[in-house]
């Protein structure tokens, strides 16, 4: 039997919102500060050598997640074995074999360069002196960064950087590498180009632990998604499949003019298709709909307009993305 | 290769990552020329000006601080300022700047013991302090004549290095209470003029109040600096002075165990609060 990646059970981490001032501290009143649960029972396996998306909105509970997992936070309740490990007893060895980008580009010494931050964290993750630079040079290979390995790194650009921060968490040569955001704030070229460094990580036989709140990233890279949404799993599939659960093949967003109330276009539109979203303002009526066929839809659309009285002014047909699926299960949008 | 010798390999790493960040701002060390001479001449100075050079205010001086090498003693007192200020700052600062930018979770999810982190950054110090050494020795030759006999420089080296880990100590302990508080500032002033009031900085700590004289020998850079004087102003031989070398060592080590426990339950309960990003 293998043993899973990463597993969960139940994962909670509560913290504490708000403030208590030194004066509530010394006049000893009680604490006011509410308790809430950024992660809310997750329960997770990841298989090894598998690409695992966590996507979700700001705030879902991704980074928290990810922390409790590489031992920079103690969970509230709940367990965790991390390659069979549990890494509140034994969290050295979770380290040991785990390659972890959290931050990343924030979390490099700038004023040093690129081989130089390697050279330091070589010796923290205990590479063999006589490996070290055979090491180096392997993982400035794997993120294509070997030509400006002698530069400063507040010389890098931002993708640089990012990339950087992933050869350094490649240093331990880990089973499991997890990704926070690896994207974020990449142009779409730098996006893509990282994206080919995670893809190859698999192909290496590693297994590949990141988050996101881009649809397109988990759709593309992802071999399984876990959709989670205020601390919990709100559904957990294949990219593939996920869709599949829309019970549509396309999607439809509507602009529409109107001036009294918007129920009776809604409902006429709900006749012809699932209404995932509508949204007013002002004179104008956002809607997203799920269909089986945009070209039923479409004409069946004006025409439920036109005998409300309302004006459609915009409409687009897309097909069906992770962003739907979020949509239809949380009932908003991913990008709100 | 066994653990012990991975962690040591990565201190001296994390003390040279330290040496080579330093070396990205050499005005840092223009800082170490100027204040090391200029702080303690004026002293010396003013002591001249009291003293008139007249022998009874000298004898009264030497009665009080056992030399009437008033310049020596200023500069020996000084000597241990600097050195006390630049641990209590390096240490604590170094792992404040850490938290700060963002990569001390970059350290902590490394498998390196969190030993490394807390004590590696203050050997940097050491080597701009030895250089600090220098330079006032230097100025004290030449502003004003004092040559210590060489014997007597060489057996300050070794007071200096045996005090090495008391200094460190403090500044670590200091620097453990960062992961809590983030900012350490105003405690690290507030602590560094209490050593200097108390522990025989610009002035011999006969002069204290006897309740004050009490907390003053419990703080090693009271024996460290009375030690350093008697060596290069008083003729004394390290024999002597081994008596306090003890104490000071013991004081160090129960200092350094504080500091790692301060820095583990600090540690802990951050990573239960979520404390160890933010800052
Ligand atoms: N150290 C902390 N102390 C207190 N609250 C925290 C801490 N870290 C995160 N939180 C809270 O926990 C919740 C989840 O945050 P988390 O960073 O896990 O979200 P996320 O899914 O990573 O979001 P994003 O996409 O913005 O990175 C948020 O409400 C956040 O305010
Ligand atoms: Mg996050």
């Amino acid at each position: 039997m293998t043993v899973a990646a990463v597993e969960t059970k139940d994962l909670v981490k509560v913290f504490e919102r708000g403030r208590r001032t030194i004066w509530q501290r010394i006049r000893r009143e009680p604490d006011k500060r509410d308790r809430f649960r950024a992660v809310d029972g997750i329960d997770l396996v990841v298989e090894p050598g598998e690409i695992f998306g966590l996507l979700g909105p700001n705030g879902a509970g991704k980074t928290t997640t990810m922390k409790m997992l590489a031992t920079l936070l103690i969970p509230t309740s709940g367990t965790i074995r991390v390659l069979g490990i549990d890494p509140l007893t034994r969290p050295r060895e979770v380290r040991a074999r785990l390659g972890a980008m959290l931050s990343g580009e924030r979390s490099l010494y700038w004023k040093l360069t690129g081989r130089e931050n390697l050279e330091y964290f070589a010796a923290l993750y205990h590479v063999p002196p006589g490996e070290t630079k055979a090491r180096i040079a392997n993982v400035l290979a794997a993120v294509k960064l070997a030509d400006r390995a002698d530069d400063y790194v507040e010389r890098y650009s931002t993708g640089m950087r990012q990339r950087l921060a992933l050869a350094r968490a490649l240093l331990p040569n880990p089973p499991l590498v997890v990704l926070d955001e690896p994207t974020v704030g990449l142009d779409p070229q730098a996006s893509r180009d990282l994206r080919d460094r995670v893809r190859e990580l698999k192909a290496q036989g590693r297994t590949v632990l990141l988050t996101t709140h881009y649809m397109e990233e988990a759709d593309q890279l992802c071999d399984r998604v876990a959709i989670i949404d205020h601390g919990r799993i709100v559904a957990l599939d294949t990219p593939a499949a996920l869709k599949r659960t829309i019970r549509a093949e396309e999607v439809v967003h509507l602009e529409i003019a109107l001036d009294g109330d918007e129920r009776p276009v809604i409902d006429r539109l709900a006749r012809s298709a699932t209404v995932a979203r509508s949204e007013r303002s002002n004179g104008t009526l956002a809607v997203t709909a799920h269909c089986a066929s945009a070209r039923d839809f479409v004409p069946a659309a004006f025409d439920a307009a036109r005998s409300t009285g309302a004006t459609i002014r915009h409409v687009e047909v897309v097909p069906v993305t992770l962003e739907d699926v979020f949509l239809a299960v949380t009932g908003r949008a991913l990008r709100e | 290769m066994s653990l012990l010798a991975a962690d040591i390999r990565a201190f001296f790493a994390a003390a040279r990552k330290e040496l080579r960040q330093q070396r990205r701002y050499p005005t840092l060390f223009l800082g170490l020329l100027f204040w090391p001479v200029l702080l303690p001449a004026s002293w010396v100075l003013m002591g001249h000006a009291y003293s008139g050079n007249d022998p009874q205010a000298l004898a009264a001086f030497a009665e009080r601080a056992g030399s009437t090498n008033v310049a020596g003693f200023v500069f020996v007192g000084y000597a241990m300022y600097m050195w006390l200020s630049s641990l209590l700052w390096g240490s604590g600062t170094a792992l404040r700047q850490e938290q700060v930018r963002g990569s001390l979770e970059a350290v902590f999810v490394t498998p390196a013991s969190r030993l490394v982190p807390l004590f590696g950054p203050g050997v940097a110090t050491l080597i701009p302090m030895a250089a600090t050494f220098v330079v006032m020795g230097v100025a004290l030759w030449v502003l004003f004549g004092v040559v210590p006999p060489l014997g007597a420089v060489l057996q300050a080296a070794v007071v200096v290095i045996l005090g090495v880990p008391a200094l460190y100590a403090i500044g670590t302990l200091f620097a453990a209470t960062v992961l809590r508080f983030g900012e350490v500032a105003p405690i690290v002033q507030l602590i560094r003029g209490m050593f200097v009031l108390a522990c025989g900085i610009t002035f011999p700590v006969a002069m204290l109040p006897g309740w004050a004289q009490v907390w003053a020998w419990l703080m090693p850079p009271t024996y460290i600096v009375e030690d350093l004087r008697r060596v290069l102003l008083q003729g004394a031989g390290l024999a002597e002075v081994a008596p306090h070398v003890a104490i000071v060592l013991t004081i160090a080590m129960l200092t350094a165990l504080l500091a790692i426990a301060v820095f583990r339950f600090l540690e802990t309960s951050a990573r239960r609060s979520g404390m160890l990003s933010r800052f």
